[in-house]
């Protein structure tokens, strides 16, 4: 499903302005990274998406639906939230209660939800723990549990807040998978990150933004190769793309295969 | 952090904790020793208000004690006017109930007395930080674990405020409808109290950690760091209210002061 | 300055022991660095280093715990606690909520200790400077970012002169530029001869900033020794630890039959860069 933004500006009622006039266009089934230092209104951005903040000028359009005016419990329907802090949800007294949480707030039938519960489940490596007390599990085991109750929800438009902070090497894995499979199954994947690296592997599309603006919009490879944005967001370019610049090659490199073709080209032209 | 502390330079504001804590207890003293209804009136024109005005938060304070009082004045004048049993001097009256003047002077007496409670504690509230006020008791002996749950109590509530919105946040965006019958908004509870209170335990075991990695519940004898100034004026003047105030007492159940 | 000797600890109602016949040996004055799978032990051997196992958790421990000279389990916390100081990885829940700003939570463990007050003065002007946060001395540490709010945390303990300080992933929930400041705190703590035990996930950084990093997997220390070598094992990958992209990459090298297999593998970005631009043959 297809999300535009047109326009976007946001006010606080404090009166601080975190979004100054933004424009995006998020194609169904893509993947978009948006990094940016704190305060740069990524979340503030993203949070127009579900509903939770209503546009103070512009519009946001998840589909054929406009954001204004819409509950965030109708926008749940299309938009699946992740939020960092699984404690700030979890309620019920099995892992299975609460990732049946939000497809029966859905109103999907009975049968269907053991199905998706599951099937959630065994995406985040939890596949036996449905009737475990979720505070008898680890806190990453917790953040797991909050990412499958969203996947549970079906939506055709997943959000990630930060998803691999705070996880070990393991955990990166799963949300890469996770980030893959929902990609394959034709959803609209966007994540807020800090991970420049996870980043640059696993995102089609990039935007930079600072100061409630967008520096920098495009593919990882010109995206992290815009010293300039990346520079003014205060953002540092992922491991191989530093490595890059630091061998004095010209445009960029985002992963391993990428840099062992780019080493291979070098040494055929020595 | 919730509190009613309202930074002002007044000489109020710049008194000992303790200073003031003594003469709340005074006032306290003196109002229940004197139970007539002019007692407290005076003791409010006479003490109140000059404080009021002396401490730079007279307005917040009047609000306040309007809040606080101002119902039960109102409850109490409507209650004693009309049903008080020793009623002689009638002032008027509305269909079959009396209203009373011997009512309405009770009503005044009981309700003055709760407004001067009021305003008093509420003007030590006002004046006083409560990091100042806890640091001067501690340093006179009251347990650190009681001044500790009081400071934190101040500060956490905020933010579980906080941590509610986003509780709500994050259930809503999972389909929960908030709006609607009083049976929905009871179903609502769970999901929305529940990561509250779970998110307390939590957060209560991390602290406590952090709170022995300091080592709180040490045996040493404390040294407190901030400095509370005090005086011999004030150490005098704390004396001389009690004195007075006990005396008042005395000589009210003696029958002197009638 | 740090000897554990065969701990093995289980927590209280369960039967899996989480550290098992664990060895470490710690010397005075580095940069210590733990890396290792989550949930595999890293805050149960922070705690076991730092005293809060067994005085403050229970369970069953066994084996020896010797941390700047005292037998852990037979000390008090409190003995242990003005020797190893402990930051966990929650800033909001390290603010104790005792004291209304910043001077003066940073000064509370000093209070609890019955410093004398000339003493304390100077102790946490010291340390204010040396973190740099004068701005926020009055500030109410509940009004801070994340970040600040772990410098406070940091600071609070760091005042008490431990010798050791414990750092159970500082970083893990600040953002680049808040871990940018812990890391930069923990080298000037490092400087005036404290020992540092970091547990991270963060490799990069651990490369920069640490002399020694151990992998912790299994229950027990499986590897131990210079930064470079250890986070260049090849073992990494099956304790759940992962490997810097620079690492990664000179391995596809390899593979790929465009660099040796002889040189060391690198493991951050200046490594690396020599890795690549010549020598490799």
């Amino acid at each position: 499903m297809k999300v535009s933004v047109h326009g976007l500006e946001f006010v606080y009622p404090s009166g601080v302005k975190a979004l100054d006039g933004v424009d995006l266009e998020v194609e169904s089934g893509s993947r978009l990274g948006i990094v940016g230092q704190n305060g740069a209104g990524k979340t503030t951005l993203v949070r127009h998406l579900n509903g939770i903040f209503q546009p103070t000028v512009g519009t946001v359009r998840i589909g054929d639906w406009e954001t204004r005016g819409r509950d965030i419990a109708d926008l749940a329907a299309r938009v699946g939230y992740v939020f960092q802090n699984p404690d700030e949800q979890l309620f019920a007294r099995t892992v299975a209660g609460d990732v049946s949480f939000g497809p029966r707030n859905l109103g999907v039938p009975p049968e269907r939800i053991d199905e998706l519960v599951n099937l959630s489940l065994e995406r985040v490596g939890l596949a036996g723990e449905g009737q475990t007390h979720p505070y008898h599990l680890s806190l990453s085991e917790r953040k797991r549990v909050a990412l499958a109750s969203v996947l549970a929800m079906n939506t055709p438009i997943v959000v990630l807040d930060e998803p691999t902070t705070g996880q070990d090497a393991r955990g990166v894995a799963m949300i890469e998978r996770i980030v893959r499979q929902l990609n394959e199954e034709g959803r609209t994947v966007i994540a807020i990150t800090h991970d420049m690296d996870f980043c640059a592997e696993n995102f089609d599309r990039v935007v930079v933004m600072a100061q409630g603006r967008i520096l920098a919009d495009g593919e990882p490879a010109d995206v992290f190769a815009n010293g300039e944005a990346l520079d003014e967001a205060r953002v540092e370019p992922p491991q191989l793309a530093r490595l890059a610049i630091a061998l004095g090659w010209t445009g960029t490199v985002l992963n391993v295969e990428t840099f062992v073709n780019r080493l291979r080209d070098s040494e055929r032209s020595r | 952090m919730t509190t009613l502390y309202l930074d002002r330079p007044s000489p109020i504001h710049r008194l000992n904790p303790v200073t003031k804590l003594v003469g709340l207890l005074a006032v306290v003293l003196v109002v229940f020793a004197l139970p007539q209804w002019w007692a407290s009136v005076a003791i409010l024109v006479l003490v109140m208000v000059p404080a009021a005005v002396v401490s730079g938060v007279g307005g917040r304070l009047l609000l306040v004690t309007l809040i606080l009082a101002g119902p039960l004045l109102l409850v109490l004048i409507i209650a004693q006017g009309f049903f008080y049993p020793g009623r002689e001097t009638i002032l008027f009256a509305l269909g079959a109930l009396q209203f009373s003047l011997e009512g309405l002077l009770l009503a005044v007496g009981v309700g003055t007395r709760t407004a001067v409670l009021v305003a008093a504690s509420v003007l030590l509230l006002l004046t006083t930080h409560p990091g100042a006020l806890m640091t001067a008791l501690t340093e006179r002996g009251m347990p650190a674990k009681v001044s500790y749950v009081v400071s934190s109590t101040l500060q956490i509530i905020p933010a579980f405020r906080t941590r509610a919105e986003s509780i709500l946040l994050a259930q809503r965006s999972r389909g929960l409808r908030t709006r609607g019958n009083i049976v929905r908004r009871v179903r609502v509870l769970l999901p929305l109290v529940t990561p509250l209170v779970l998110g307390v335990f939590v957060d209560v075991e991390e602290r406590s950690t952090a709170m022995e990695a300091r080592a709180f519940g040490s045996t040493r004898s404390r040294v407190s760091y901030a400095v509370i100034p005090d005086s011999r004026g004030q150490q005098f003047s704390r004396w001389a209210l009690i004195v007075l105030a006990l005396a008042v007492v005395v000589l009210s159940f003696t029958g002197v002061l009638r | 300055m740090i000897e554990l000797a065969g701990v093995t600890y289980t927590y209280p109602d369960t039967e899996r022991a989480v550290l098992h016949g664990l060895d470490l040996s710690i010397t005075e004055g580095i940069v210590f660095g733990i890396v290792g799978a989550s949930g595999v032990g890293k805050s149960t051997l922070a705690k076991v280093i730092s005293g809060f196992i067994p005085h403050s958790e229970g369970g069953e421990l066994e084996g020896a715990v010797t941390v700047a000279g005292i037998d852990v389990v037979k000390a008090t916390l409190l003995d242990v606690v003005s020797k190893v100081g402990l930051v966990t990885q929650n800033p909001f829940n390290q603010i104790t909520g005792a004291r209304f700003s910043v001077e003066e939570e940073i000064a509370f463990g000093l209070e609890n200790l019955g410093i004398p007050r000339d003493e304390m003065i100077e102790r946490v002007g010291a340390v204010i400077a040396r973190f740099g946060i004068q701005e926020l001395r009055d500030r109410s540490p509940f009004a801070l970012s994340g970040g600040q709010q772990q410098l406070v945390a940091i600071a609070s303990i760091v005042v008490m002169e431990p010798a050791i300080l414990v750092m159970d992933e500082p970083t893990s929930q600040l953002d680049p530029s808040g871990t940018r400041l812990v890391f930069d705190i923990i080298d000037r703590v490092a400087e005036q001869g404290t020992t540092v035990v970091l547990l991270e996930h963060k490799l990069e950084l651990l490369r920069e900033h640490a002399q020694v990093v151990a992998v912790l997997a299994e229950g027990r220390i499986v590897l131990s020794g210079a930064p470079r070598e250890v986070l260049a094992d090849d073992r990494l990958d099956q304790w759940g630890v992962g490997s810097t992209r620079f690492t990664s990459a000179a391995r596809a090298a390899i593979s790929a039959e465009l660099a040796s297999a002889d040189s060391a593998i690198p493991v951050s970005l200046k490594e690396a860069v020599s890795y690549f631009s010549g020598g490799r043959r």
